[in-house]
């Protein structure tokens, strides 16, 4: 008989390869395709720059970097490099070290020629500004200057003393030869400094000076910097050599930048129009630089993942022949390697098409080796138990060839879940999105995905069996969305009397012996006696599915002991555990399923107790069976000789997820329907909807999958499972390009 | 005797699973027993947790009471 799949791992063997110095190269890239062999490193002792290899691996380094440097330039530019990989065979490793240096210098120099033209670009577009909005100032001031002087003429007697908003016309003026000719800066300061900066200004020139100001509408690029900041235009007038040393100081510490401003209008205007000029010349450099800078990109772009997965694989390569021992005729390289048994063929034909292609004279020697170690663990998952081998992995790597609890977990694990959350409702909501998940599997596998969403994809199986075992479960335990519907019959309850009257009373009566034929009767629905009921039946039924759990854990310890020869722990361990799991707690299932099939009263907590405390009195009205004393004597002698590896039983998690839903149901969405207004009712369902979802699906679904985890790995798997291996990691260029993205 | 036929059902259901595993979904023996494994596990569970519903209902020691109207 085969064994199953996934119930252990792979077979493994250690083998040595000696490779041919000249073919070395292929063929640990050869065998990087496969994917299947972990090499051993034999050089240990040396570090890594001391290796063989370590210039190479310093080169590929070094490219790694460049073509990093690449892709952010890329990134930044807008572009998207190509995301097809066709891997050119002909690209090699040195024409690729030289190419990318000269395409990386290219890049620079027109990196920094674009910047130094941005700069006086930048600087162009400020003064532009500043003779705009300085231009502004002063002809608002000499328009209003004019207008004072209209006023000084019609009334002479009060307008003496009265300032004009700029003094320099009117001064100038009024008696040219006294006043000390003023002088003025122009500039732009960045709109966050500039009241700092007045203040400043004012301070220290005792309020010898005039600043005018004025906010640019749009943010504009400091040439410095790059960056775009709010700025506003001033013009500062002041008095004297001294204030003007003064403000250009202060001005370079506010990181203003001044720019020249002609008095004349005459030069102004023909300022203007040559900054405009040289502008849109400057413009057409910088548009016909940056056309060629994006055509050089757009060329890197399309073969930039083919080099980046390219000088990945040949540094991993290197890193790999780092590992191999080099023989003391330095001719060929020693490996060993750890390797599943049927991938043996495989890693012989590569070999010998190495040998070939590289044009070696002798083939690669291909041996098993002996060892006493312990081969690493590897199981061959497909995309449907690989989440299911993660979980049983995230407890502890099998030990070699250890009984894999991955097979079980498959289905008990979304099982145990679905016991916790059991509603047929939120279960079709759970199944929805995740067959949205795998119906589209292919699209989100290819891109990049949050870390919610990462995790929900890399579970897609597990959480759509766990939707179909709630669905499941959810009609079992009758619920839907906590409501109760009558799917398999007409409820095996009826009342009392013909008219119900008592019902509230005395309850309802069952029919018969009728018994509802799937799930719990809907006739409990909304009773006085629901919670009591459903308490102890979902006990019971922890108590039952719990120790079911434990005794096939039991029952995998003796496939392990038998596969691995262990009679010791056949009667030291499974015998001893199952007798006493079986005289204890199988023995309490059993006698929950006779109290039910016989509707005796008999109290088991009684019971049970008193097999401890005082095992030969008379049972009385507790009594199940008959001779049941003498059967309770013979157990618990067992389970005294089974004592040392008593375990005490973890009571499981009852099952709170239905009473929480109910309570949200009864508050919110009863409440709002019994006031009868309809928006009432639409704000309650919403506020229902977003607690179903919010609440219940996903931090219901959490907890549910966190008690699940822990029962499998709690309660099930430390029966058998030892866990202490370590996993097979081997050398493959797949999985090189997956964990790199 | 409901039980009885329960029961049968699941247990049509496990053979059902496994021929169908066996004809529609044949692969390598380990595999085909790796499917059939899951099959039965998934049934064993199913029929567990319905058989426990059920038995809990033959005989309850309680009985269903409504709620009095304002209750």
């Amino acid at each position: 008989m085969a064994t199953m799949e996934l119930f252990r791992s792979e077979a493994m063997q250690l083998v040595q390869l000696i490779v041919p110095a000249e073919s070395a190269h292929d063929t640990i890239s050869y065998l990087g395709e496969i994917g299947l062999l972990q090499f051993r490193d034999l050089n240990k002792d040396q570090s890594l720059f001391q290796r063989t290899y370590a210039n190479q691996v310093k080169r590929c380094g070094e490219m790694s970097r460049k073509l990093r440097f690449f892709k952010d330039q890329i990134n930044k530019a807008g572009l998207i490099a190509s995301s097809r990989p066709v891997l050119d065979k002909e690209l090699d490793l040195d024409e690729l070290e030289t190419k990318l240096d000269d395409m990386e210098k290219e890049l620079l120099e027109m990196n920094q020629n674009n910047e130094k033209l941005m700069r006086t670009r930048n600087e162009l577009v400020e003064l532009q500004l500043v003779l705009r909005m300085a231009g502004d100032f002063f002809t608002d001031a000499q328009s209003s200057a004019a207008y004072y002087q209209r006023g000084l003429e019609e009334s002479p007697s009060i307008g003496e003393s009265m300032d004009s908003p700029l003094l320099l016309e009117q001064e100038m003026q009024t008696d040219p030869s006294k006043v000390v000719r003023l002088g003025f800066v122009t500039g732009l300061v960045a709109k966050a400094k500039a009241m700092t900066f007045e203040r400043i200004l004012f301070r220290a020139t005792r309020g010898n000076m005039f600043l005018k100001q004025a906010p640019i509408d749009a943010p504009v690029v400091d040439p410095a910097t790059g960056e775009k900041v709010e700025k506003v235009v001033f013009v500062v007038f002041f008095a004297g050599e001294r204030a003007r040393m003064k403000i250009m100081k202060i001005c370079e510490a506010f990181g203003a930048n001044r720019y020249p401003f002609p008095e004349d209008v005459g030069k102004q205007r023909q300022m203007m129009a040559e900054v405009s000029q040289r502008l849109s010349e400057l413009q057409l450099t910088i548009d016909m630089g940056e056309e060629h800078r994006t055509s050089v990109l757009n060329s890197i772009g399309y073969q930039l993942e083919q080099w980046i997965v390219l000088v990945r694989r040949e540094k991993a390569v290197y890193h790999t022949l780092n590992m191999l021992s080099v023989d003391v005729t330095r001719k060929c390289l020693i490996a060993e390697a750890w390797c599943p048994v049927f991938a043996k063929p495989r890693i012989q034909d590569a070999l010998h098409r190495a040998a070939m292609d590289s044009n070696a004279q002798v083939g690669t020697i291909f041996q098993p080796i002996q060892t006493k170690e312990s081969p690493p663990t590897y199981f061959k998952t497909n995309k449907f138990t690989d989440v299911f081998q993660e979980i049983v992995d995230a407890y502890g790597i099998a030990n070699y060839q250890e009984a894999n609890p991955a097979p079980f977990t498959i289905v008990t694990f979304p099982f145990l879940f679905a016991i916790m959350f059991g509603d047929w409702g939120h279960g079709i909501l759970m199944l929805i999105a995740c067959l949205a998940l795998i119906v589209n599997e292919k699209k989100l596998g290819s891109q990049k995905l949050g870390d919610i969403m990462e995790m929900a994809y890399g579970g897609r199986y597990c959480i759509l069996l766990m939707a179909m075992f709630s669905i499941y479960t959810g009609l079992i335990y009758n619920e839907f969305f906590s409501v109760n519907l009558s799917l398999f019959g007409k409820s095996a309850f009826k009342c009392r009397s013909p008219d119900c009257s008592d019902d509230s009373t005395a309850g309802l009566i069952q029919d018969g012996h009728r018994v509802y034929p799937f799930g719990v009767d809907p006739a409990w629905h909304g009773t006085r006696t629901e919670l009591p009921f459903l308490n102890s039946l979902k006990m019971k039924l922890s108590i039952l599915l719990g120790v079911v759990q434990m005794f096939v854990g039991i029952i995998l310890s003796y496939f392990n002991a038998r596969f691995f020869s262990l009679p010791l722990n056949v009667w030291y361990e499974f015998i001893p555990q199952m007798l006493f799991l079986g005289s204890l707690f199988g023995y309490l299932s059993i006698l929950i399923v006779i109290k039910w099939v016989t509707g005796s009263q008999a109290d088991l907590y009684h019971v049970m107790i008193y097999m401890f405390l005082s095992p030969t009195d008379d049972l009385a009205d507790n009594q199940l069976f008959p001779g049941q004393n003498v059967v309770q004597i013979i157990l618990l002698l067992i389970a005294m000789v089974a004592v040392p590896w008593m375990l005490l039983p973890k009571p499981l998690i009852i099952l709170a997820h239905a009473q929480l839903s109910a309570v949200f149901y009864e508050r919110v969405m009863l409440n709002a329907v019994e006031t009868g207004n309809i928006i009432a009712i639409i704000i309650g369902f919403f506020v229902f909807a977003c607690a179903t979802v919010g609440v219940l699906m996903i931090m219901e679904t959490l907890s549910a999958f966190l008690h699940a985890l822990r029962l499998h790995w709690v309660e099930f798997q430390n029966k058998f499972y030892k866990g202490e291996g370590y996993k097979f990691a081997p050398f493959s260029f797949y999985r090189l390009d997956v964990d790199d993205e | 005797m409901s039980f009885a036929i329960g029961t049968l059902v699941f247990l049509i259901v496990s053979f059902v699973g496994s021929l169908g595993v066996r004809l529609f979904y044949n692969q390598n023996p380990a595999t085909n027993l790796l499917n059939i494994t899951l099959v039965n596990t998934a049934v064993v569970c199913c029929w567990l947790t319905w058989a426990i519903v059920y038995m809990a209902q033959m005989h309850p020691l309680v009985n269903p009471i409504r709620k009095a109207e304002g209750e």
